[in-house]
């Protein structure tokens, strides 16, 4: 079992680092300098201490959005509302940073706690839905991507809006509320610690807590879990509502990490990534922290040769959307041929 | 208020209706098939950004409107060749496919467009052509019904007539039949000789023809021009509809219809003042709850059939 989670982990590395190449290496010829191109993705974002921290800013909400879409995944529940929950949890944050005048050591955590709560809607909702009425929590969770964005637009638009700034955007946020950078010259903030123990103990609970076993037996299939007695309903409830509120957590704090209005015009990307991420860790928690930091680093590589080169950052998506179908491919993952290399003869005698 | 009334039982507002319901009529064909075959298809949304897409800049290149439906036909089969690849040959889970060609959709038409004009946001600078309404002769003269059913994008009258063409496809033709089987279950469809792959092949280049027809009416009638991201959840809303019209093609009509109405509801309302960010949010709200009441009355007859 520890081989065979090796080889999962091995071939999920080398199909990353095959897909990433077969996308940028085309690209790289289409400019006059191939090379230049080609090492400013790959080296670049190590150059400097700030582009590194870059890649740990990026990585942060997508660690949390991970955590959120692979306990929902584990659980059975395919439940896409991260993306909407984010957004709202950032909204809600926001509004209560704006509106509550509380000194920000009960201030923060309580504005983040309301995000989360009103955030969680758009995952709960699904999940509540499916529970009673058993419409598929993938559409309707969709759908409510789509509502939670322009019920957000509205209460930026008539409640939050500051009306001296030239672009729709809420009032600046109180200096005192703002997380200060733990890292100089980079913009790394508590939330990094936050996500880190979050995926930690996200392990913990899938793997080593009887509910974590619960969640992964009813997210097997319902039969043996109701012959188990479990009340799977509930507990499919439950995690999509935690999901969400982790989600919409990942919005605050994003929110009061790196922001100083409130600006978002539309879902912001960080939901999907949070999906990609779950999928090159293989629902496992722990991973999420490198795949997370793998997805970071491409989006500072993408960023670097977009400013030096000016080509696309679209090309990350292209290589997200690839990792995505080979980390899936069971083709892939159980040929024989494959996975005999990646183990040698250990595999066999395995076996 | 009387004006809203007015205006709300106006022709043009039912005539509205049925311009705005033709993507989401179109697509739902495609992912009815597509889900009737066993694959439910939610890279219906990639499928229609990249028809939209390859309308637009093969019908500007040739300067054939026909031209370009023909291609953006052609990239929502692509489309479905992607699928029936990352689900049959690599085995990949077919959600999480349907996803990627959605962000694989919305970054390559970016990317397309950016190498092609150098912008990113819209394709402004190609002169693309748009295909044409159709009067029809005697129905065009009828006082309201002129307006209601004449004078429309060529592909809303394809839309509708192809309702029927799906249900008698579905329902009455052996490849429908045997695509239900496979859907129904692929195991006993195997036994009896078909080729699930083949078949569930077939369903997602179907799927892509509608698909990309959809993306066509967006960016060749609906407007004249191409944005990303231009198709914004309507390959999702009409996964809604189809699931809504319970897999039958009349079903998802009327499920196209309703979502459709709502959608220019909101337009007429936010003409009288409402906030239309709200009035924005109906359409995708007034969905989930369709699901859940049809997943409810679904529910009971399910129980009920299990009491006899």
């Amino acid at each position: 079992m520890i081989r065979s989670a090796f080889a999962s982990t091995a071939i999920t590395v080398g199909f990353c680092l095959f897909v990433l190449l077969v996308v940028l290496v085309p690209v790289a010829l289409l400019y006059p300098e191939p090379g230049e191109v080609l090492s400013r993705f790959l080296l670049g974002p190590f150059e400097k201490t700030r582009y590194m921290g870059n890649i740990v800013e990026l990585a942060t909400p997508s660690m949390l959005t991970a955590l959120a879409v692979v306990l929902m995944f584990r659980c059975g529940a395919f439940n896409l509302g991260v993306e909407g929950s984010f957004f709202l949890g950032g909204l809600t944050t926001a509004a209560m940073v704006l509106w509550m005048p509380l000194p920000p050591l009960v201030g923060i955590p309580l504005a983040l706690l309301a995000g989360a709560i009103v955030g969680s809607l758009v995952c709960g909702i699904p999940g509540i839905v499916k529970a009673t009425t058993g419409a598929s929590e993938l559409v309707s969770s969709l759908m409510l991507n789509y509502a939670a964005v322009f019920i957000g637009l509205f209460v930026l638009n008539y409640y939050l809006r500051d009306p001296t700034a030239a672009m729709l955007s809420s009032d600046r946020f109180p200096a005192e509320y703002r997380f200060e950078s733990l890292i100089p010259r980079t913009r790394i903030h508590i939330g990094s610690i936050v996500a880190v123990v979050a995926c930690i103990i996200g392990a913990i609970y899938l793997n080593r807590t009887s509910q974590g076993l619960e969640v992964r037996i009813s997210g097997t299939g319902n039969d043996f879990s109701r012959h188990l007695g479990l009340n799977s309903v509930a507990l499919n409830i439950r995690i999509q509502v935690i999901g969400g509120m982790i989600a919409a957590f990942a919005g605050g704090i994003e929110m009061l990490g790196l922001y100083s209005r409130f600006t978002w015009q539309n879902t912001t990307g960080n939901g999907w990534t949070g999906v990609i991420v779950a999928i090159i860790a293989r629902d496992n928690p722990i991973l999420i922290i490198p795949a997370a930091l793998f997805i970071g680093y491409l989006q500072v590589g993408g960023d670097l040769v977009s400013r030096a080169f000016g080509v696309p950052t679209e090309i990350v998506s292209l290589i997200q959307a690839l990792v995505m179908i080979c980390v899936t491919s069971v083709a892939i993952f159980q040929h024989p041929a494959l996975r005999k290399f990646v183990q040698g003869n250990r595999g066999e005698a395995a076996q | 208020m009387m004006d809203l009334a007015a205006s709300l039982l106006s022709p043009e507002f039912f005539a509205a209706i049925l311009r705005v319901s033709t993507p989401i009529i179109l697509v739902a064909m495609g992912v009815l098939i597509s889900e009737r075959a066993g694959v439910v298809n939610i890279g219906a949304e990639g499928m229609m950004l990249s028809g939209a897409f390859c309308g637009v800049v093969f019908s500007a290149y040739t300067g054939s409107a026909t031209v370009g439906l023909i291609a953006a036909i052609v990239a929502g089969m692509v489309g479905g060749l992607f699928m029936s690849f990352a689900v049959h040959v690599l085995r990949a889970n077919l959600f999480l496919s349907g996803i990627a060609l959605n962000l694989a959709a919305s970054a390559g038409t970016i990317l397309a467009l950016f190498s092609l004009t150098g912008e990113k946001g819209i394709s402004g600078t190609l002169d693309s052509e748009v295909l044409p309404s159709v009067h029809i002769p005697w129905v065009q003269d009828l006082p309201v019904l002129g307006t209601i059913l004449s004078g429309h994008h060529i592909l809303t009258y394809v839309a509708f007539l192809s309702v029927p063409a799906v249900a008698i496809f579905m329902m009455r033709t052996p490849t429908g039949l045997r695509m239900r089987a496979v859907g129904e279950n692929p195991e006993a469809a195997k036994a009896t000789g078909l080729s699930v792959i083949r078949l569930q092949l077939q369903a997602f280049l179907l799927c892509g023809v509608f698909a990309g027809a959809g993306g066509a009416f967006l960016s060749m009638g609906y407007v004249s021009w191409f944005s990303q991201n231009m198709t914004a959840g309507r390959g999702f809303i009409a996964l809604a509809a189809e699931v809504m019209g319970a897999g039958g093609a009349y079903g998802t009509l009327a499920a196209s219809l309703l979502l459709g109405s709502v959608d220019v509801l909101a337009i007429a309302l936010a003409g009288e003042g409402l906030p239309s960010e709200l009035l924005q949010a109906a359409p995708y709200v007034v969905t989930v709850l369709a699901l859940a009441l049809y997943g409810l009355r679904q529910a009971k007859q399910k129980t009920i059939g299990t009491v006899h």
